[in-house]
């Protein structure tokens, strides 16, 4: 072999090699089992794998799409001071011109508004009184405020679904997009995505005692749990639950040993303390290793686990995850909290992120009450000075701060962020349960999984059967060339899926429909390849000159042709919206790569077949 | 060799008046459809509105879905059988707030048989305004890659190619979207997605045929002009029909097994590929002959 075939050879073997590589974890988790999914998941193994392959679209595994908007009229009517017949027309009008020429509200409502000669300052008297561009700058701000609060409280929420992979994406000021794959109770999903948001101020239990006992507790009613699960477990969950007693030491040992820091619990496998050894415990709070959160929330969620928990405390999450030893690992802390509030969010007039605190430079939130919350803060900060407070919404903990001293003013400083942007979250939060955010549901799309599952059937099926086809068709047209084209075509399918699983794709029913096309039009690289080899042999040329000059002369006219449907699949790609981007991608990946494995692996094949002998048929 | 089309010497181009009055024929046909219907009949993805396909587990008469809905002031709801017995396809038109009338639609149907008797396929409700701006993304889109199609020929050949080839493209669009017309099919975004596939398709046909010219026309520079055309033609004749038939193999299978929800876009599909193949015979290269003759009547003249 010469010593361009041999590199030739080796790049063929090198691009299958790789694209297997790629395929790895598509195939293996399609195939997995349900028990297996599972397993994976409580070890976090499974997020690894879910980020290299294809997934399945909402169509396919049926799911809920919604784009909610901000409903513009709402928010601005429930600013205004009193019944306005005159500004309410002007909103209204303003909206439908706006809605109707495709032009941004806001400048069309400070045209009108210009026109009518109406003074906003006096309608809107929660602003700071100014000129109506002022005015007008304060309402846009707060609309844009609610699609922010929106947000906040939808991701709060998904949570709740058990959807594995939900996405929320804002799109333009006044839209978000949420995804929820495998929802099939779409009335509920929808309730709890336009549900106004609850807000509370719970004070966290800081006796260690308390905190000690429930976590015994828990960890009794856990095993009790596992036995019966699994009533084989049982017997050896007995066995070894007396002797774990001796060998772990007790929490209260390690709570004593070291209060500021937290302490790790070693001994993963033992049964006995089933939720004490998936845990961390240090500063009266509960901190969960990353990989653990989704195994303790579920077993929590359980009757007989949660009715462990004294009905005077409640276990709250942190919202997000922090490294707190300082090794890499992210840990989520769980708090044990009073069961009621102090304070609901209700009372909250404003919050804003801004520079202060003792230096000066750090980022806090300011926030501010009205009268009658200012009166309970003052008690409840008088009264609790030392301990902390956690701002909890729709059961999420998104701070726990210590209360230093007691605020009479109803102004408090939240201080501890670390930078800008979690100071600007946080005040979102608080104005989340300020003013309730108006969203209207724009565009709602969903698929129940039954119908998903047909449409997975039907289409496999159908790509199957045109596979088939179109490999009998080649093998019997151009016979020993056709059978080469064949494997091409394998391959060709085998680059394009390797390819989506590593753009992580979302394989859509048009996505599988554009997968169908590729195979009818890859063999087309090829058709041209061999029509020419059949031009050139009839010109009486040699095997080996014509299979030369075919490729040569239709690699130009390959390029040409095929580029023209790359470069429209392109534009479909970067333009289509949902489903048409899944036909685009499969499309444009399959088209290209059926250029690859045209011009250089098929090329390869006939180089190494014409190699050794000079041949004088070829079967094509 | 096991061949096809054996030694072949159509002449193409002698039948392009042929051709021409054809695609004429059916253009203004769709055109003529496309008037009365007072444009093209958009889906909800476009329009805004409601689909709810729902599926009964008792044995539901299409009257009584249509009873329920003309009762809540839906008596202009488009209501079909769909894929099984006793589920439906109910359309209804834009409402302001499409999450109200999702709610009204939803009651009227457990009114039926009680809340368990009825299972919601699949529900689509886009709101007005989204529909239109979806609209506006779409034809962007499909003007960009026109644009963008006419400046790569303009450069790989000459501008006159990338006319025959645009020509052949608005042939084949017309022609599809004025069948959709006739036959009262719903152009949905999936559908327009085709209408983009088929774009590149016919495209993709008619420059293998160019492509054949432009070596041609090297070789065999004495030679008519219209001679040149017709030997490409013919030269590429079979390749352009073993594609088409492959693709159009895997296409029809789509149509026929790929399931309820797809088949108008294997429709449109289908029909796009039988008319681009065809366009790349008989539209681009004639409509490349015929401006060539003007260039060279002028430089005559």
């Amino acid at each position: 072999m010469s010593g361009t075939l041999r590199m030739r050879v080796f790049l063929v073997v090198l691009l299958i090699g790789s694209a297997a590589y790629m395929l790895k974890d598509t195939i293996s988790y399609y195939t997995m089992d349900e028990a297996k999914k599972e397993a994976l998941l409580e070890s976090g193994e499974l997020e690894k794998i879910r980020r290299n392959i294809i997934h399945q679209g909402l169509d396919l595994q049926g799911g809920m799409h919604v784009v909610l908007e901000v409903d513009l009229e709402e928010l601005i009517k429930t600013r205004v001071e009193g019944n306005d017949v005159v500004i309410d027309e002007l909103i209204s009008s303003s909206l439908q011109e706006a809605q109707q020429e495709e032009v941004d509200f806001f400048s069309t409502f400070a045209t009108n508004v210009e026109a009518s000669n109406v003074r906003l300052a006096r309608y809107f008297p929660i602003y700071e009184k100014g000129p109506n561009a002022d005015v007008m700058d304060a309402l846009e701000s707060d609309a844009k405020d609610a699609v922010d609060r929106a947000e906040e409280i939808i991701r709060n929420r998904v949570d709740e679904f058990g959807v594995s992979e939900p996405i929320i994406q804002r799109k333009g000021d006044w839209r978000i997009i949420v995804e929820l794959a495998g929802i099939s109770n779409e009335a509920q999903a929808r309730e709890l995505i336009q549900a106004t948001a609850l807000l509370e101020f719970v004070l966290i239990q800081e006796d260690s005692q308390l905190l000690n006992e429930v976590i015994r507790n828990i960890d009794k009613a856990w095993a009790a749990d596992m036995g019966d699960e699994d009533s084989t477990e049982q017997l050896e969950t007995a066995a070894v639950d007396t002797s774990a007693e001796d060998i772990v030491p007790s929490l209260a040992d390690v709570l004593a040993g070291d209060e500021g820091d937290s302490l790790s619990i070693t001994g993963t496998g033992d049964i006995g303390r089933p939720f004490s050894s998936l845990i961390n415990v240090g500063s009266n709070t509960i901190w969960v290793p990353e990989e653990n959160v989704r195994s303790i929330k579920r077993k929590l969620k359980k009757p007989t686990i949660a009715a462990s928990i004294p009905t005077d405390s409640r276990l709250a999450w942190g919202v997000s995850s922090r490294d707190i030893s300082g090794d890499g690992r992210l840990h989520r802390a769980l708090y044990l909290m009073k069961g009621t509030a102090e304070l609901t969010g209700d009372v909250v007039t404003d919050a804003r992120e801004s520079l202060g605190g003792f230096s000066g430079a750090e980022f806090v939130v300011h926030l501010s009450m009205n009268d009658e919350g200012s009166r309970e803060w003052t008690k409840i900060t008088a009264g609790n000075v030392g301990k902390r407070i956690a701002i909890v919404m729709d059961g999420h903990v998104h701070m726990a701060g210590v209360i230093r001293d007691k605020i009479s003013d109803g102004r408090t400083q939240i201080e501890g962020m670390n930078d800008l942007q979690d100071a600007k979250k946080l005040a979102v939060v608080l104005r989340a349960g300020a003013l309730p955010a108006p969203m209207i549901i724009e565009e709602e799309r969903t698929i129940g999984a039954s119908l998903g599952a047909d449409s997975v059937a039907s289409a496999t099926r159908a790509m199957v059967i045109g596979f088939i086809l179109v490999i009998i068709f080649m093998a019997v047209y151009y016979k020993g060339a056709g059978l080469i084209a064949d494997v091409a075509l394998f391959i060709n399918l085998a680059f394009t899926l390797a390819v989506l699983s590593t753009l992580n794709a979302t394989l859509t029913l048009p996505g599988i429909a554009g997968l169908i096309l590729t195979v009818g039009m890859a063999v087309d690289a090829n058709v041209l390849i061999f029509e020419r080899i059949r031009e050139e042999l009839r010109n009486a040329k040699t095997v080996k000159k014509s299979i030369d000059d075919g490729f040569g002369r239709a690699l130009t006219t390959i390029v040409d042709a095929n580029l023209t449907t790359i470069l429209a699949a392109g534009v479909l790609w970067q333009f289509g919206s949902g489903t048409i981007k899944g036909f685009a991608t499969t499309l444009f990946w399959g088209i290209l790569t059926s250029m690859i494995t045209a011009i250089f692996i098929t090329r390869t094949v006939f180089m190494v077949l014409t190699e050794r002998k000079t041949m004088t048929k070829l079967s094509i | 060799m096991f061949e096809l089309i054996k030694n072949v010497n159509i002449d193409f181009l002698g039948k392009r008046k042929v051709a021409g009055i054809i695609s004429g024929v059916i253009i203004l046909a769709g055109l003529v459809s496309l008037v009365v219907h007072g444009g093209p009949h958009y889906s909800i993805d476009f329009e805004g509105g409601t689909e709810i396909q729902v599926l009964f587990s008792e044995s539901t008469e299409v009257e009584a879905v249509r009873t329920v809905l003309s009762s809540i002031g839906y008596g202009d709801a488009a209501i079909r059988e769909f894929g099984n017995i006793d589920e439906f396809l109910i359309h209804v038109k834009t409402a302001t707030r499409s999450e109200e009338q999702v709610n009204e639609i939803r009651e009227a149907i457990a009114s039926i048989h009680g809340a368990e008797s009825y299972e919601i396929r699949r529900l689509e409700t886009v709101g007005p305004k989204i529909g239109k701006e979806l609209r506006g993304d779409m034809i962007s889109a499909v003007l960009i890659a026109m644009i963008g199609i006419v400046i790569y020929i303009s450069i790989r050949f000459q501008f006159m190619y990338a006319i025959g080839a645009l020509v052949a493209l608005a042939h084949d669009v017309m022609i599809t979207l004025g069948l959709f017309s006739l036959l009262n099919l719903e152009i949905s975004l999936s559908v327009l997605a085709a209408f983009l596939f088929i774009v590149g398709y016919s495209l993709n046909d008619t420059i293998v045929v160019f492509d054949r010219v432009r070596e041609n026309a090297k070789t065999k520079r004495h030679d008519a002009f219209v001679s040149v055309l017709n030997l490409s033609l013919n030269q590429t004749l079979n390749r352009t029909v073993i594609t088409s038939l492959t693709t159009l193999t895997v296409v029809t299978i789509l149509l026929f097994f790929g399931g309820e929800v797809i088949k108008p876009f294997a429709f449109a599909l289908t029909v796009g590929l039988v008319v681009g193949t065809y366009s790349s015979m008989f539209v681009a290269s004639p409509v490349v002959l015929i401006w060539d003759e003007n260039q060279k009547k002028r430089q005559n003249s």
